[in-house]
């Protein structure tokens, strides 16, 4: 993974000890209540219901061991023993003391992390595919160019003052594991017809108040290219966005009043100033991105005939085991290798935590199992992406025993959850309460896998954090008259086929979410035809059905 | 009003910069000396200015169309950015935009100014900074140098990291 030279180092040292001041000055008085407001964001720093919450930067999801202990130890001596990660695989700590937070950023800053932009109307995190690297339909791996983007959006002098918050994903893979569309810059790798690999660029999409598909401006944009394309999208932007009303600031609101072919003029307008310039990568500069992904040092004996042999003896006698195989890994790019999902999805626990003991275990896991790396997920999972397939079961073991093997993924129990009324301010609605109820619904983990792949993503109020909209299924809470009622919507996809869910009809109480999930599901199972998954089956028979069933009168 | 230039405490400033408020008030333009009005009135007014033969400046905002300006500032000796409010960063864009059509005189931030952002604003093409009085300390001179490093490039060495 990419290591931190001299630069990257005295530019987070001294950016700690930038804030340590900003934090002083405002403590003091000296600095007014909303300029620190601005700057405490642009450094992950929010004030909550509970706390101040911060958010720490996981560049592209990946994580060095080092780097994960050191968020254990966070956890466990400046917040209460666990930690949060987010969807764009960032973590979270709920309750740190605002004047210790100098102090953690300086801890840190040790291993090369920091919480830079994770908040505030200014470039955020470059999120990616888990799987970046291992996934067998990638074209090219995505991330040295997400560590590129990284660098040119760390500090940007231009653009630290954006209309509103600014988020990039990139892509590899046939398959979009980062939901790219909804991105106010999604950027697909694509080869051209003379074999290049360059990218689509996708703009203003998201999700929030108005949700809607990103819209693509540029069909090729050669490698070279993708800095001085993406400065001239962003001082469009910066120039032209609303300002006036928060609610419509982000890209996606400007993109849709001029219309895409016309912001599309206007990028390549300002495009054509710079396109040839400073920011022009240079081979050496790929080159050198690229050296920090290079493969790891792969077991050429990881596919003997006696690793095969230990795995499928493990899977006979344990069913259990078999179970976590099928569900929560996948396959390798490397014969003899699996890709393993951490689920930190477990019974009753809030989706996306984790404490302090699981996080130094995953650690151990992956020094020992896979080359001391792992990465957090847009579904709020880890990955250990590189695991011998005879060392399954012992990874299984370790995991079972800190309460991180369910074996759920991608079931309906694996759900995008956001924190909701008991933790964020914005919150209409409790979420945690809601997705426990679901579990304590569908603790049948046959009928789970039976009915097969399901996204559900629940969302605490209409900023969308948990991305409801593109889910299978999609709850939204509301507020109605002081009392929790939750919104569902049907067939929403973040992947290739992206596309918003629709609305299924009036909101529900809270008592009534598992029970309604439940009568959506009864639909699903009447319908499908053979392999038929939820999602195609919402496609084909529309909402209508599942609208007459819930909402039918009790006789 | 303190102001900053080229990172040094500036006591004497020859220029008077005039806002729209005070010309429609009939503040009436002093005879001699450099002057800034805005640009809707330096182009209402543009030969009696220039029968001044003092320097000349315009005061400009995100608001304004600045595409006329870009093309052609040669008769300019001050350009003075607006910035609304502390979270408006239309300036940036602007100061980057004008350094980048040849414009090498003085660019100078107005308005809502602070510690905090004037190595983002010297960064993006400012070499000139005027902060209200009750803001200012004399260490705001260390804001520059906070961060020593950068991955963009900045106005005096325009390159990005990977190109050093
Ligand atoms: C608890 C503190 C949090 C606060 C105050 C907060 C606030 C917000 C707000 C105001 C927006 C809407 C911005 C806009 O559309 O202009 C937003 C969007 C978003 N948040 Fe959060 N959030 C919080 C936690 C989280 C968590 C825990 C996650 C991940 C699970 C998350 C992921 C996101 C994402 C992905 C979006 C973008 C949605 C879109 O595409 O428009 N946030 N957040
Ligand atoms: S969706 Fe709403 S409730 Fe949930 S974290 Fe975001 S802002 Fe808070």
């Amino acid at each position: 993974m990419y290591q931190y030279n001299q630069i990257d180092q005295t530019l987070v040292d001294e950016r700690v000890e930038q804030f340590r001041d900003q934090t002083r000055r405002y403590l003091t008085g000296e600095l007014p209540e909303d300029e620190f407001s601005a700057l405490r964001l642009m450094n992950g720093l929010y004030i909550q219901r509970q706390a101040p919450m911060l958010r720490v930067a996981v560049p592209y999801g990946l994580l060095s061991s080092t780097q994960m202990r050191k968020l254990a130890h966070v956890a466990r001596t400046y917040d209460r023993g666990y930690g949060h990660f987010t969807t764009r695989t960032n973590i979270q700590f709920n309750w740190p003391e605002l004047a210790a937070v100098p102090d953690i950023l300086a801890e840190l800053a040790q291993v090369q992390m920091h919480a830079i932009q994770t908040s505030g109307n200014c470039i955020r995190n470059t999120t990616t595919d888990p799987y970046a690297g291992v996934a067998e339909s990638e074209l090219e791996d995505p991330r040295p160019y997400c560590e590129i983007i990284r660098q040119w959006s760390t500090l940007h002098p231009e653009f630290a003052y954006l209309p509103r918050k600014f988020k990039i994903a990139v892509t590899g893979a046939t398959e979009d594991r980062a939901a790219s569309q909804v991105h106010d810059i999604g950027l697909q790798m694509v080869q051209n017809a003379d074999g290049e690999i360059g990218f689509e660029v996708l703009v203003g999409g998201g999700l929030g108040r108005t949700p809607i598909i990103g819209k693509s401006i540029r069909k090729f944009l050669p490698k070279q290219h993708l800095l001085s394309y993406l400065d001239a999208i962003l001082r469009v932007y910066n120039l032209k966005g609303r300002r006036d009303n928060k609610y419509k600031a982000r890209i996606k609101i400007l993109v849709e009043a001029l219309g895409p072919d016309e912001f599309r003029r206007l990028v390549e307008e300002e495009w054509a100033h710079i396109r040839d310039g400073e920011l022009t990568l240079t081979d050496a500069e790929i080159a050198r991105a690229k050296s920090f992904f290079t493969l790891p040092d792969y077991d050429a004996n990881a596919a003997s005939a006696d690793a095969h042999a230990s795995l499928s003896d493990s899977l006979a006698t344990d069913i259990e085991f078999n179970a976590w195989y099928r569900h929560n890994t996948l396959a390798h790019r490397v014969d003899g290798y699996r890709i393993a999902i951490v689920s930190l999805k477990p019974y009753l626990e809030a989706p996306g935590d984790i404490t302090d003991s699981q996080m130094d275990a995953v650690a151990d896991l992956a020094d020992r199992y896979s080359f001391g790396e792992t990465r957090a997920t847009h579904h709020q999972n880890l990955v250990l992406t590189d695991v011998r397939k005879g060392d399954l079961y012992a990874v299984w073991q370790a995991l079972a025993a800190n309460n991180l093997a369910r074996s759920n993924i991608g079931t309906l129990t694996d759900m995008i959850v956001c924190p909701g009324f008991d933790f964020c301010s914005l919150a209409n609605a409790r979420t945690l309460n809601i997705s426990d109820q679901i579990n304590e619904h569908f603790d049948d983990m046959d009928h789970l896998y039976d009915l097969g792949e399901i996204r559900l993503n629940m969302s605490g109020c209409i900023n969308a954090c948990a991305h409801h909209h593109v889910a299978d299924i999609g709850i939204l809470g509301v507020d109605k008259k002081g009392e929790d009622w939750y919104q569902i919507s049907l067939g929403g996809s973040s992947k290739e086929d992206a596309r918003l869910g629709k609305i299924l009809g009036r909101s529900v109480p809270a008592s009534d979410v598992a029970i309604t999930v439940e009568k959506i599901l009864a639909v699903y199972v009447d319908q499908r035809g053979e392999d038929e998954s939820f999602a195609q089956v919402v496609q084909r028979v529309g909402i209508k059905p599942f609208k007459e069933r819930v909402y039918a009168t009790a006789h | 009003m303190p102001l900053l230039i080229d990172q040094r405490i500036v006591t004497e400033d020859p220029w008077q910069l005039l806002d729209q408020a005070a010309l429609d008030e009939g503040s009436p333009i002093p005879e001699n000396g450099p002057v800034a009005v805005p640009l809707i009135w330096y182009r209402q007014h543009r030969e009696a200015l220039q029968q001044r033969n003092s320097p000349l400046g315009v005061i400009v905002n995100g608001d304004d169309d600045l595409a006329a300006l870009y093309a052609d500032h040669s008769q300019l000796d001050l350009i003075a950015i607006e910035f609304p409010t502390f979270r408006d960063g239309r300036g940036f864009s602007i100061a980057r935009q004008l350094v980048r059509s040849g414009f090498n005189r003085q660019i100078r931030a107005l308005g809502h100014v602070s510690r905090d952002r004037l190595a983002l604003m010297q960064s993006s093409g400012f070499n000139a900074f005027a902060i209200n009085d009750e803001r200012f300390q004399t260490d705001h001179l260390q804001a520059f140098s906070e961060i020593s490093v950068n991955y963009q490039g900045t106005t005096a060495d325009p390159r990005p990291v990977f190109r050093r």
